[in-house]
């Protein structure tokens, strides 16, 4: 690997030129557009976000073995939320982005039957086994969470709530940060906490990743 | 299911409310309670530990755990009046899953924690903690434990066992130390912090890595990648701010600053926490300097396209202006001549640029592949080289004022060639057109350089090429197209005065060589050159006077070839005389504190050891940062001065900050390369021991007395 040393007299003559050096492509802010994305479903339908125009919409990264995804499934606080949104006509989307081999990955049965078992309600489930979506997200960990607004902003993105820990005790001691979120979004109001530390699981790229 | 049963049957094994410690052991990490002393004195602060022993490839996680992951964490139940102070954590390592960046630790790891009892304690000391953390290589798994350790109180602290001092020996040389630089960072309009670390007089080709470790989530993005340069001046990490949503910008950043350095015998791992604090001044305008080495950041097509935009840049720079306004000048005289000519004399132009880039190509990859590893700019670290140039820069800058026409006495060199009519005279001016640019081409090539450097050979090939095409674009352009070229100005005596005022600029550019020089070299470089430019004045004097063929004539082009030679002979001067030092001052750096110390010789050195007095040796270096730690966590600690006191021994301190031809003599002697390097005389003792290249209070502390 080679490595290039910038001498001091170099920098006395700092240059235009190098206002064109490249950034990571991770990472999005909220109070920008959202990533555009499409993928399909567990039951092949085939979602986009330029259809949910007028839509409220949460992203939930998910990979049922990581312990962090499970203290929220076995507290039963995904499931509730969800059902929550439902409510509100709020599009939940549940997303696997876990690379083919990788902990985390399903197929569409999988997933059906993930839902069936955690007796779960998002909207959809995606199946991203390019992680397209998360990478475009800038997703880092097992469940990270993201809402956007009905004209397509990006409002929120973070942890589900604010102690990061494995424990289901922490559930109910914990700020619901999504929930506050979008309780703000459908009053209309700005989002207080729009961004917050995802805790988790990595999230398994796998060799695909950038 | 069964690594809770391990778990319950460890605690169940571990259970005995008397153990002297307990262990925890889960299918990937075995955890254990330590303290450093054997029993407890009231009131008195001491070390205990929560020991790691991990799976191999998998890992625990730092204070800021990065962009997964959880540190972990010990709760305490002490009895009433004791405390226990926060994780002392070791220095972290960068684990890479797939693209999501972790701050971690691997295999055998103590997290130190300061207990403080009460005076009045008495009996036992019930330590109990109950700890947990996340453990992870591809998957992550919680694990949790229960500890417990019961420690005697007696009159005077008792310290534990030798492996287990040893123990806590070891991590505490993992932990970082207080950095011994200021830091500040500056704020891009985008928000994104660059890091500035003024820790002057280090030395860049010694450093092989460097990473800011932000001691907090938010502030910085851990997951984008760092690409730090090192210069004399300091360390600047151009970082990408992080996704805490603040209203107002940070005013400090805390964290952890990683180097690793190429020392005499191999490479050591420091650290050093810091915070810096917000500089209003500092907007990072220089920030994206450092351009990303890593390939998969900039494609071939758009390093290409930098590549061609710099080379067209190049044309403007005062380095390569000069001759390029003289090459137009010329051109001018020609306009309206045959256009076959014209168009003959751009493309050997641009076939010369072109030969000399990928001259410079064939050199990259030649060294490259003896070498292994090309810096941009390495024709800069060689004092040799910014003396050529700035030469060259003096003589071209003399024939743009007039001093001298390029005649045949003075074939040879570019300019004589480049001065010839023809296609020839234009394939070298693009030679020198390259020569002279090369000094410009580092600030504002970076990006595109470093894309080529760190690529196989065809795609360096390319973008070297590529600048080249950009430098050449403009002329090449002028010479193919009548409709350009019926805008140059017509021939005339404006011609003579642009050629002359253009010197200016091409003096300006040998000072600037020269000051690069002194950088080097120290002051003694001014005197080098400027002394070197006042022979070949004087050489070119010489040689236009009077007539040729006499032997007078013979005699002034003998006088002449000695002044040139002279002239290049400081290039043997400067040779001998690298550029080790940092300092430009010459003799004893201000880096290098002699507090205490005696300043080396080996006179000193084999008087005292005759005379039968313990001697310490320490060589050191301004720019060496693992002597600074040493001195720093060992040599300058009370326990250490209090052992170098009691037990008499004459402390020298060698300062190899710049060359000492004694001191080097010694470091070959022993077959070093390089700093640090301690030894130690018993009393009496033949010959010095070498002690380890990086040093504990205890190890010296242990040295010394055990050879009482």
């Amino acid at each position: 690997m080679s490595k290039i040393i910038v001498q001091r007299r170099a920098l006395l003559l700092g240059g235009a030129a190098m206002a064109l050096a490249p950034v990571p492509a991770f990472a999005r802010d909220v109070g920008k557009p959202a990533p555009a994305f499409s993928a399909t479903d567990s039951n092949g339908k085939v979602w986009s976000l330029a259809d949910l125009e007028g839509k409220i919409v949460v992203l939930e990264t998910s990979n049922q073995d990581c312990p962090y995804v499970r203290k929220h499934y076995n507290s039963t606080n995904m499931q509730t939320q969800q059902r929550e949104a439902a409510a509100k006509g709020v599009v939940w989307l549940t997303v696997a982005s876990s690379a083919p081999g990788e902990q985390g990955f399903v197929t569409a049965a999988q997933a059906n039957e993930l839902t069936r078992k955690r007796n779960a309600a998002p909207t959809a489930f995606l199946l991203d086994p390019q992680s397209r979506i998360a990478r475009a997200y800038g997703a880092t960990v097992t469940p990270h969470m993201y809402i956007i607004d009905a004209s397509g902003v990006l409002v929120y993105k973070g942890g589900i709530d604010s102690i990061p820990s494995s424990s289901v005790a922490d559930v109910p001691k914990a700020t619901q940060y999504v929930r506050v979120a979008l309780d703000q979004v459908l009053a209309g109001k700005q989002v207080t906490e729009s961004s917050t530390r995802p805790y988790g699981c990595s999230l398994k790229y796998g060799n695909n990743a950038a | 299911m069964f690594r809770l049963l391990a778990l319950l049957l460890a605690v169940c094994l571990a259970g005995p409310a008397f153990a002297q410690h307990s262990v925890v052991k889960t299918d990937n990490v075995r955890a254990e309670l330590v303290s450093e002393v054997s029993e407890v004195k009231p009131g008195e602060p001491f070390w205990v530990a929560l020991r790691q022993t991990i799976k191999p490839h998998w890992h625990t996680y730092w204070k800021n755990p990065g962009d997964s992951g959880l540190p972990t964490e010990i709760a305490w139940n002490l009895p009433p009046g004791v405390e226990a102070g926060p994780i002392v954590w070791p220095t972290p390592t960068l684990i890479d899953v797939g693209g999501v960046i972790n701050y971690g630790v691997q295999d055998d790891v103590l997290l130190l924690v300061k207990i403080t009892p009460p005076a009045d304690l008495a009996g036992t000391l019930a330590l109990k903690a109950d700890a947990n953390w996340l453990v992870c290589d591809d998957v992550c798994i919680p694990e949790e434990g229960k500890f417990a350790l019961d420690l005697p109180v007696g009159s005077a602290a008792k310290p534990a066992d030798a492996d287990t001092r040893a123990l806590f020996d070891k991590a505490r040389r993992v932990v970082p130390t207080d950095s011994p630089w200021p830091a500040r960072f500056g704020l891009a309009r985008s928000g994104d912090p660059t890091l500035v670390v003024d820790a002057r007089g280090l030395k860049p080709d010694t450093i092989r890595s460097v990473y800011f470790f932000p001691a907090e989530w938010g502030a910085v993005a851990s997951m984008a990648r760092q690409t730090a340069s090192v210069t004399v001046e300091g360390i600047r990490i151009p970082l990408r701010k992080g996704d805490a949503k603040a209203t107002t910008a940070p005013q400090s950043i805390a964290g952890t600053l990683v180097l690793t350095e190429k020392t005499g015998d191999g490479e050591q791992r420091q650290a050093f926490d810091m915070v810096a604090s917000l500089d209003p001044a500092g907007v990072p305008s220089a920030a994206p300097l450092a351009a990303s080495n890593e390939g998969e950041s900039l494609t071939l097509v758009q390093a290409l396209v930098f590549a061609l935009l710099g080379g067209l840049i190049l044309n403007l720079m005062p380095c390569v202006f000069p001759v390029l306004a003289m090459k137009a000048a010329a051109f001018a005289r020609l306009a309206g001549h045959e256009r076959g000519a014209m168009r003959r004399d751009g493309i050997a132009y641009t076939a010369g640029v072109l030969v000399a880039f990928g001259a410079m190509a064939a050199a990259v990859i030649a060294i490259r592949a003896t070498i292994g590893e090309v810096s941009w700019g390495f024709q800069f670290q060689s004092p040799i080289f910014s003396l050529l140039v700035a030469y060259l820069f003096f003589v071209v800058g003399l024939t743009l004022a007039g001093a001298f026409e390029i005649g045949g006495s003075f074939t040879g060199m570019g300019q004589g060639l480049a001065a010839r009519s023809g296609a020839t005279g234009a394939f070298f001016t693009g030679v020198l057109a390259v020569v002279v640019a090369t000094p410009c081409t580092a600030p504002f090539m970076a990006a595109a350089l470093g894309f080529a450097l760190s690529q196989p050979a065809p795609q360096t090939v390319a973008v070297l090429l590529a600048m080249g095409l950009g430098l050449a674009l403009p002329f090449l352009a002028l010479s193919t197209t009548p409709a350009l070229q019926r805008l140059m100005p017509r021939p005339g005596a404006w011609m003579d005065r642009l050629r002359q005022f253009l010197a200016f600029p091409m003096f300006a550019s040998a000072v600037w060589m020269i000051w690069v020089l002194t950088q080097q070299t120290g002051p003694d470089g001014v005197i080098y050159a400027l002394g070197g430019m006042i022979l070949i004045a004087f050489a070119i004097w010489l040689l236009r006077l009077g007539s040729a063929g006499t032997l007078g004539a013979w005699l002034r082009r003998g006088l002449a070839a000695a002044a040139v030679l002279l002239a290049f002979a400081a290039v043997v001067k400067l040779e001998d005389g690298p550029a080790t030092a940092a300092s430009t001052t010459g003799g004893p750096s201000t880096g290098v504190s002699f507090d205490g110390w005696e300043r080396f010789s080996r006179a000193r050195m084999t008087e005292a050891a005759a005379a039968g007095k313990p001697v310490f040796v320490d060589f050191t270096a301004a720019w060496c940062i693992t002597c600074l730690v040493n001195e720093r966590v060992a040599l300058e600690t009370p326990g250490t001065r209090r052992a170098f006191e009691q037990t008499g021994t004459v402390k020298l301190k060698g300062d190899w900050t710049n060359r000492d031809p004694e001191i080097t003599s010694v470091l070959k002697e022993l077959g070093r390369a390089g700093v640090p390097l301690y030894l130690y005389w018993a009393p009496g003792a033949e010959r010095p021991k070498i002690l380890p290249q990086v040093l504990t209070e205890a190890a010296i502390v242990s040295e010394l007395q055990a050879k009482r």
